[in-house]
């Protein structure tokens, strides 16, 4: 009740003040009853080397990216506080989201961004070429998928699938945007099982051309990204029929629209119409109707036809043919899960800097009201993000540089890590971004605020190569086959991670304490011991089925809760590992020290949340308690240090949101007559 | 009324019932800022903004000079006297100077009436209002003496229209007042002979307001014509070549167009890359595209970063050199080292935006102020 006198006091006080405002006219923009305070800036470390290391590779790239965006008006510069922002028009139509999609890009080409994205080699040139598509992210999803698509997908199944013929035809075209290409896999009928695509495709050796067919409507290609207005050329996945023979399925490039954009005889192209989000990119459907092309375009660097119509491949068996062939398809799942990471980033910088400028309730009569980052229920909620996006950056760097190094040997462990990787940084980004929404209030619904149509323009990346479940259910197969294949051979486990298994189990002390649970030692072996176990019981599980007469694959289906287990905590285990290694190589004691803290969070939050924990038993009800409790110390301790954090993100303020600055300016009557 | 004790004439103060109005009073040499004039001026900056009798504060120069920079030859003479610490400690001030006014919170009209150069810049751009007129003449030269632009100038450089900035900071390009009407750096344009009765109505307005001001000036401003072969109407080639990624690729797409025609002006700036510092033209890029992310809190703090390692001389000692053909031995012929571009490592630029290692260096530390307007705000 006293609660309620204090509100009524304050209101009225309010009110006064606006009155005598309003007696002087104009002047009531210029003195708000609450006046807005940038948020205090007392970093402990040195911000532009936390950034170094968190962005971790061409700084002055990304930096004259971000250049070129604010100072061109096709990035729809916008001033709102006396500060300009930067962010894509989602009023526009779709036919117009997709045309300034396509404006952007031309921008960017003649600027010279994509300069050595398809004819550069080597190392440099491919981590150059991720740091700006991260750039590009972070200004508009649209964008960068419709890059990703005609250089990663096109281009990427031109530099892998297709041999040198491919290359001196496509690679430098490709690069100069002299053709726009597409990618054409998934169909309406089949989407992460590639394999059971129904696009067929014969030869015919009396014109020595390949003949793609779509059968029927499940055929038809579904969801191709540039192929609904711009694309000119696809590369299109087929089952390869020879003399009567089904060789799997093969790439081949076909032109489907000539260079004035008109469609090409025999294939048919409708659109995918508007989306819940990613609407800058024109996706189609495509049905071919017997097409012809000529023999050479098969992407032959597996298998290939001979003019006289014979199938030639070095791989024999049909499955590894197909692995093989996959196999460099990787670099999506890397970029996903790399610009995942970079919208958490940007949904935090904007929801703490908000929640640090941000005022309600008081707790004193007559006191000032409290900031929101002050109420340890709002650090609760954004801090642990906080703490698993710094995890899973470091995870995302150590997946780019897995990338850009990979051998034949470690293919089988760059898929593993990339599918539990992107599985895991997209459901983290998309929980984060519905948290910051809720937690900027009301402001997080204007789309000018960014984090709620960021939900609708990522939501996507759950689904897009490869649905997070299935990539999941990937990583505790393989992980089960590595088990398998180990115990019959009765060797030490040397791959994906698993050494730790050859060690005893680790042993969790009975009692924790608040220094035991901040030790590394700690966080790494409950964290292992929770695989080593799960891994167990997942064999165990699946072998039992096995026994009782079910197949393989029904033993691994009925499995699926452990299966879900079991990926999650390799994945957990996995961005731990980098997290260490990222904080060893930080050079600076004050760096060290936030990290730890940082650390401590990721790994003690994911105590708190992950039921397993206790399910399993690795965590009494005790011990769990001192966990729970450690969180919410730990909110504190970081509390300091979050504007510092967040700015360590590297992302310019034109590329945040006006509640991240000056709201009160922002939204000034003076400022909604501009 | 000017106050008049000692060394403090550097700095004529005119009190104007409300307004305040600060003379640089230096002319023979240009009205250059002098350690003394720096400490002057903040001293007057802070203490007019606690007075509450001021409402604005009007700063002009004696003589033909708005400003023309900053005193680079005092530093340089300390520095070969192996005494960087003290131009470490100018820079410190003027910088701080320079803070004081971009974040002040009573508006301050500056009177741009001839030459405003480096230091000058950074006395009057931060400001609320600059009035440039038939005399103003505007450059920031540093890169033809082995420096960059500095006093904040990678906050307001990166902020003129694409990258006119770059262009203006890496080539030293002369804009004339209309040209800096144009691009932003003057916000009004005014006859020279209409400023006494422009200063009188101010005087008269004795107002904070600054939409108020903004009208008074505007009552004696006119739209000067860009002369026809102003820089300004070559903002496409400008934005075209002067964003690209790095230097060389600036001179490059530079050459590539003057090959497909011939044209002075671009002859004239790819000349003028050429003969200023390489290394002053590599850090200064990477300043400016710095500083277009940042506020201008940190893009000082770089600034003061850089100027230090400058002065220190341990990557390159082209500052001194610069001084020496320029401002002390006019020869106009600097040799510079490192001598080209090729020759300087990311490694070394990375150098200057790096902490000083030296035990009693610190980073520069900013004056924290709680009554910041709206648009100060803005700025940090």
């Amino acid at each position: 009740m006293e609660n309620a006198n204090f509100r009524t006091q304050i209101l009225t006080r309010h009110l006064q003040n606006h009155a005598v405002d309003s007696s002087s006219g104009a002047a009531v923009s210029r003195a708000p009853c609450l006046s807005y305070a940038p948020p205090e800036a007392s970093a402990s470390f040195d911000v532009s080397s936390m950034r170094k290391l968190m962005d971790g590779h061409n700084l002055g790239e990304r930096d004259w990216l971000f250049n070129l965006m604010a100072q061109s008006k096709l990035f729809n510069p916008r001033l709102r506080g006396g500060k300009v922002f930067v962010a894509p028009d989602y009023n526009q139509s779709m036919e117009q989201q997709r045309e300034m999609t396509m404006k952007r890009i031309q921008y960017l080409l003649d600027r010279g961004v994509f300069e050595g994205w398809m004819t550069g080699t080597g190392s440099e040139a491919e981590m150059r070429k991720l740091a700006l598509l991260e750039v590009i992210t972070i200004f508009d999803h649209s964008l960068a998928i419709k890059i990703g698509v005609h250089f990663f997908l096109w281009g990427g199944a031109i530099q892998f699938f297709g041999t040198k013929r491919h290359h001196d035809k496509w690679l430098r075209a490709t690069e100069t945007y002299l053709m726009k290409g597409c990618f054409a896999m998934t169909e309406l009928g089949h989407g992460s099982n590639v394999r059971g695509i129904e696009t067929i495709t014969t030869y015919d050796p009396r014109t020595e051309e390949f003949i793609i067919n779509t059968p029927c409507e499940s055929a038809q290609k579904y969801w191709i990204g540039g192929a609904a207005n711009h694309a000119t050329h696809t590369v299109v996945f087929s089952q390869l029929n020879i003399e009567g023979k089904n060789e799997g399925v093969h790439a081949f490039i076909t032109q489907i629209r000539d260079a004035d954009g008109n469609i090409c005889p025999n294939i048919r192209i409708a659109d995918c119409g508007h989306k819940i989000g990613l609407n800058g990119v024109d996706n189609g459907r495509i049905w071919f109707d017997n097409v012809r092309i000529p023999r050479e375009n098969i992407l032959n660097s597996v298998a290939d036809v001979s003019s006289d119509g014979k199938y030639l491949s070095a791989i024999k068996d049909a499955d590894q043919r197909f692995g093989a062939f996959m196999a460099p398809l990787t670099s999506g799942r890397v970029t996903i899960a790399v610009s995942a990471v970079y919208m958490a980033k940007m949904s935090l910088a904007i929801a703490i800097r908000y929640s640090l400028t941000r005022r309600a309730f008081s707790i004193t009569p007559n006191g000032a009201e409290v900031l929101l980052l002050d109420y340890p229920s709002h650090q609760r909620r954004l801090l642990p993000l906080l703490a698993k996006t710094y995890a899973m950056s470091f995870a995302g760097n150590y997946l780019k540089l897995l990338y850009v190094r990979r051998t034949p040997q470690l293919i089988k462990t760059l898929h593993v890590v990339s599918s539990g990787l992107k599985a895991a940084l997209t459901w983290h980004n998309m929980r984060t971004l519905q948290e910051c929404r809720e937690a900027c209030g009301g402001q997080g619904l204007k789309t000018e605020n960014r984090i709620g149509q960021l939900k609708a323009e990522y939501d996507v990346q759950s689904t897009f190569e490869g649905d997070n479940n299935v990539l999941m259910q990937q990583v505790s197969k393989a992980l089960l086959a590595e088990y398998v294949a180990t115990k019959r051979k009765n060797k030490p486990f040397k791959e994906l991670g698993l050494e730790h298994m050859n060690k005893p189990s680790p042993t969790i002390p009975s009692q924790l304490s608040s220094s035991i649970v901040h030790s590394s030692q700690f966080q790494n072996d409950i964290f292992c011991l929770r695989e080593r176990d799960l891994l167990n019981r997942f064999a165990a599980e699946v072998s039992k089925y096995q026994a009782q007469g079910e197949s393989k694959e029904s033993a691994f289906n009925a499995s699926y809760q452990l299966a879900e287990d079991l990926g999650r905590a390799f994945t957990d285990l996995a961005i731990l590992q980098t997290f260490v290694e990222a904080e060893n190589s930080a050079s600076d004691a004050s760096l060290k020290n936030v990290l730890s803290l940082v650390r401590s969070m990721y790994v003690l939050v994911t105590l708190d949340e992950d039921p397993a924990f206790l399910r399993y038993g690795y965590l009494t009800t005790e011990n769990a308690a001192v966990v729970r409790k450690e969180v919410a110390n730990l909110c504190s301790e970081i509390r300091p240090h979050a504007l510092a954090l967040v700015d360590s993100f590297g992302i310019p303020d034109a590329f945040l949101s006006p509640i991240a600055f000056d709201w009160v300016a922002a939204n000034a009557w003076s400022a909604s007559q501009d | 009324m000017a106050s008049t004790n000692g060394e403090t004439d550097q700095v004529l103060v005119e009190e104007r019932s409300c307004g305040r109005i600060f003379i640089l009073n230096r002319p023979k040499q240009l009205n250059a800022l002098s350690a003394v004039m720096v400490s002057r001026l903040l001293e007057l900056f802070l203490s007019c903004a606690e007075d509450s009798s001021v409402k604005f504060i009007i700063v002009k120069g004696k003589g033909r000079a708005f400003c023309a920079g900053g005193d680079v030859a005092a530093v340089v003479y300390d520095i070969n006297r192996g005494n960087w610490k003290s131009g470490a400690e100018y820079f410190r001030k003027e910088f701080t100077l320079n803070y004081v006014i971009a974040t002040y919170i009573k508006p301050q009209v500056s009177i741009l009436n001839g030459i405003v150069m480096g230091g000058g810049a950074g006395v009057s751009v931060h400001g609320r209002f600059r009035i440039a007129t038939e005399k103003s003449l505007f450059a920031m030269p540093e890169t033809a003496l082995g420096l960059f632009p500095d006093i904040g100038a990678s906050y307001f450089l990166s902020r003129l229209p694409g990258f006119f900035g770059e262009y203006v900071g890496l080539t030293g390009a002369r804009l004339d007042g209309a040209e800096m009407l144009a691009c932003g750096l003057a916000t009004h344009f005014v006859q020279s002979e209409s400023l006494p009765l422009l200063e009188e109505a101010l005087v008269k307005a004795a107002t904070s307001d600054p939409m108020v001001i903004s009208s008074v000036i505007e009552g004696f401003s006119n739209a000067p014509n860009l002369k026809k072969n102003s820089a300004y109407h070559r903002l496409d080639v400008i934005n075209k070549c002067f964003s690209r990624r790095t230097v060389e690729d600036i001179i490059q797409a530079l050459e590539r167009v003057s090959a497909d025609k011939k044209d002075d002006w671009i002859s004239s700036t790819i000349q003028s890359l050429k003969k200023a510092s390489p290394m002053s033209l590599k850090i200064s890029l990477r300043s400016i595209r710095e500083g277009r992310l940042q506020g201008i809190g940190k893009c000082l703090v770089r600034e003061f970063r850089m100027v230090c390692h400058v002065m220190l001389g341990e990557v390159s000692k082209d500052f001194v050199e610069g001084c020496r053909a320029i401002l002390v031995d006019k020869d106009r012929n600097p040799k510079w080292a490192p001598s080209k571009l090729e020759s300087i490592s990311d490694k070394m630029v990375d150098r200057y935006f790096s902490k000083v290692d030296d035990a009693d260096w610190e980073d520069l530390k900013l004056p924290v102020n709680f009554r910041l307007p709206a648009y100060a705000i803005a700025k940090l």
